[in-house]
């Protein structure tokens, strides 16, 4: 059960004095909003926040505007708690009565905070992930790994795009249902189709990883003997007196391969 | 009338020509010439065919010396059977600048085809995978290695008979990785590379196997003009024993030279690029 507290306010005093109390309540709503901002940015600044979100397109962007990212989070919580005073004392006041369209703008405020603050969070996340991916795979001398960063990152940039809007109140079922839709698709579909190319890829990714043979080895895969001349992602080429066989890679894993040395 | 003579020297050097070759044209004269109802074939020879050229021969490099130009325009024509043997064939090119400022009249067999169409063509590795080469040597031959003058011997294609032909000098920098001569991080990684010594080996797709190779191929019939060191001669003995290219570097006098079957093909200057 919910207190109505302007009722309770205006009953126990008189008009004017609700009105002034309403005055009060801005005032209270000001100072709430200036402790909120130097709260969340001290907090923000404590937790080690700036170092996540230095360097990151976002803040960059911030900054172009004279700003950063935690003053602009602050700023948002400072405006949110000021909206909520202004709400409030016109409540008391009862300049609108209207309490049908209060009651839903201030449950729709927090909403609306939390989507802005999905959003940020989502971009900054989605580029810092991209980043330690990117930083883990340079290892691997293969530049076009570079995708899976920017598949996490797009990932991220998605969920952090659903939550702000469910919490905004558009319906993401059909966005869902469809993705959910495409992505079996896709999947069932696409392994289905490329079920050979994916076998042969996955056994490429091992042998260019590992490089169990290399150009310039002799080999023999079943009864193909012959010298090493190309392995990439999809198939071995190995040439043997003006024959050149051309393998998938997943034939390579099933029946192994012969190192001739000598 | 001297304009009158020398219009009667243009008409001389253009009269009866049985195909026309532009070299690089713009659209304008491109369709000046495609729209002529005179039945003489129109080829048009450029870096990228921009202006749809019905036929059109690609150009893989900027080649600055006419020469050169002329003779890939006039082999990968011929080749591709857009002018026959003993055809009379009036090139339009440009010399000096942009605009085309000059013609020359071949007769199609009065020259010695070097088979510069070929090395890039019909060689083993893919023909952008030549380019890169060369656009690496071209790079590394005008700016050396710290200010440096440095030499670099790249053999490209049939890399596991190269490899077999070959013996590794030290660590091969290049084990477990990926990097093909397309790669914008190559050209670092090669300037730095090229002091070592011993060969670049580089596979059919570009992919780079191998440094510090020293080659071992024998040397027997290898005819290369006299006054070229060992580098050359190694380049020039690989070719004729596997079906590689080879791309070389010169220290001593900077110039690119490419190797085929044994055989000098080609020859640049980078510091014209």
């Amino acid at each position: 059960m919910q207190v109505d507290v302007p009722r309770f306010i205006r009953r126990l005093f008189s008009e004017e004095a609700a009105f002034a109390f309403s005055v009060a309540v801005l005032v209270i709503g000001l100072v709430a909003a200036y402790l909120a901002w130097r709260w969340t940015q001290r907090a923000l600044t404590a937790s080690g926040f700036v170092d996540a979100v230095e360097g990151t397109p976002f803040e960059r962007s911030v900054r172009a505007i004279g700003s950063s990212t935690i003053g602009l989070i602050a700023s948002l919580v400072a405006v949110f708690v000021y909206v909520l005073a202004i709400v409030l004392a016109l409540n008391i006041v009862q300049l609108l009565d209207i309490q049908l369209f209060w009651t839903r703008l201030t449950s729709y405020l927090p909403r609306l905070l939390i989507a802005a603050l999905a959003v940020i969070v989502g971009v900054t996340a989605g580029y810092r992930a991209e980043l330690a991916v990117s930083e883990r795979l340079r290892s691997v001398k293969l530049p076009e790994v570079a995708f899976l960063g920017d598949v996490i990152k797009y990932s991220i940039f998605y969920v952090a795009a659903l939550v702000a809007l469910a919490q905004v109140g558009v319906s993401t079922n059909a966005l869902l249902i469809l993705l959910g839709a495409f992505a079996f698709g896709l999947v069932f579909l696409g392994g289905l189709a490329f079920r050979h190319l994916l076998a042969a890829a996955a056994a490429g990714v091992y042998l260019l990883l590992t490089e169990p043979y290399a150009i310039g080895d002799e080999v023999r895969i079943d009864d193909r003997r012959g010298v090493v001349q190309e392995v990439d992602v999809f198939i071995t080429r190995v040439e043997a007196n003006g024959e050149e066989y051309i393998i998938p890679n997943q034939e390579v894993f099933q029946s192994g391969v012969v190192r001739v040395r000598g | 009338m001297i304009m009158s003579a020398i219009d009667g020297l243009v008409d001389e050097v253009v009269a009866d020509v049985d195909a026309v070759l532009l070299f690089s044209p713009s659209a304008g004269t491109y369709e000046a010439f495609a729209d002529d109802d005179a039945d003489v074939p129109v080829v048009v020879v450029a870096q990228e065919n921009a202006i749809d050229a019905e036929t059109f021969v690609e150009l893989p490099l900027a080649f600055t010396d006419v020469d050169g130009r002329l003779r890939f325009g006039l082999e990968g024509a011929a080749q591709n059977g857009l002018v026959e043997d003993g055809d009379t064939v009036a090139c339009a090119t440009s010399m000096f600048g942009d605009g085309m400022d000059t013609v020359v009249r071949v007769q199609a067999d009065q020259y010695s085809p070097t088979g510069v169409y070929n090395l890039f063509v019909d060689s083993r590795p893919q023909p952008d995978v030549v380019r890169d080469v060369f656009e690496v040597c071209i790079e590394l031959g005008r700016k050396g290695q710290k200010g440096k003058q440095v030499g670099a011997l790249f053999v490209v294609g049939d890399a596991g008979k190269v490899m077999n032909k070959s013996r590794p000098l030290s660590y091969n920098p290049f084990e477990k990785s990926h990097v093909h001569v397309g790669d914008p991080i190559v050209n670092v990684m090669l300037k730095e590379f090229s002091r070592l010594d011993g060969a670049f080996v580089i596979s059919d797709s570009g992919k780079i196997v191998s440094a510090y190779r020293y080659l071992e191929p024998s040397a027997e019939g290898v005819d290369i003009p006299k006054g070229l060191g060992a580098r050359h001669m190694a380049a020039g003995a690989i070719t004729r024993d596997t079906n590689a290219i080879a791309i070389v570097l010169s220290e001593s006098d900077g110039m690119v030279r490419a190797f085929k079957a044994g055989e000098l093909v080609l020859e640049l200057d980078p510091e014209e690029y």
